[in-house]
């Protein structure tokens, strides 16, 4: 089995900010997760960042602690993380876990980027 | 393979991985080969996967020490309506039972990482038993086993 290592693209899109993961969330996704994380932040103007997991084809209890650990840098720096392209498989995960009680989950990453734009307008 | 009780039933595979990080999704990729006609499909397939790889993380860490040479044993089962994946590594005698399930459950608390009261880590047990029928964990000297069952058919998707 050949293994898709983890990748990550940053992008802002009307001052929120995306990261569109591909490949596998595993151990091996840390430093390429935690990267993406501050280059997402960089210029501190996102106060939402996306989690865009359209095509990540697996998620492993190691990638879900380096969730967590995403989740509690944004917390403490006051940014709302939301989630969006999870299978139903990890959907239910991110239930079980309560990830989802902290991360708001969209279906797609337009779902996501529109409810962002809203809440900014409103 | 093993010391360990085998369970009864329909052998559907047996075979070794080593205990390399990664491996487990060998271990996963063929487990559900195995399974693949045996009327588990959908979420529950799916869960049987992760619990499978997670099983097979474990043993190779904690149990094997990642040693490529000492290898992780699967075999699949079936027995009845029950799909059996028996999970052997060779950390009967130094694993941490906490690590294992052989020990007290240690429930991850989502709000205790994130203050940073517990480590971020240790939700490879905790999905299992949440992924699957039944979870039994089995010791014999050397050998460390773990167990899960799924049912077919009439589980809850």
């Amino acid at each position: 089995m050949t293994k898709r290592v983890c990748a990550a693209a940053v992008h802002a899109v009307d001052g929120t900010a995306v990261i569109e993961l591909t490949g596998e969330v595993d151990g091996s996704a840390a430093a390429v997760l935690n990267a993406a994380y501050q280059q997402a932040i960089a210029d501190g103007t996102a106060q939402t960042v996306v989690l865009d997991f359209a095509r990540v084809d697996y998620i492993n209890s190691t990638g879900i602690a380096l969730i967590v650990s995403v989740l509690a840098q944004a917390r403490a720096q006051r940014r709302k993380v939301v989630a969006s392209g999870l299978s139903e498989h990890y959907r239910e995960i991110f239930d079980i876990t309560r990830l989802s009680d902290f991360i708001e989950v969209f279906g797609d990453l337009n779902t996501a980027l529109a409810d962002a734009g809203s809440l900014r307008e409103g | 393979m093993t010391s360990v009780a085998h369970p009864a039933g329909r052998q559907l595979a047996s075979f070794a991985v080593a205990s390399e990080p990664g491996n487990e999704r060998v271990a996963l990729a063929r487990v559900a080969e195995a399974v693949a006609g045996c009327g588990l499909t959908g979420a529950r397939l799916e869960r049987l996967k992760t619990a499978v790889a997670e099983a097979t993380m474990n043993a190779i860490e904690h149990g094997n020490r990642n040693q490529p040479e000492i290898p992780v044993d699967v075999e699949v089962t079936q027995d009845g309506p029950d799909i059996i994946v028996a999970i052997t590594d060779r950390g009967g005698e130094h694993t941490a039972p906490e690590t294992t399930g052989a020990g007290p459950a240690v429930t991850p608390d989502l709000e205790l990482k994130l203050a940073g009261e517990q480590s971020p880590r240790g939700w490879g047990l905790f999905l299992i038993r949440n992924m699957v029928d039944a979870m039994q964990v089995s010791t014999d000297g050397p050998w460390h086993t773990i167990q899960l069952t799924m049912r077919t058919g009439g589980g809850h998707d």
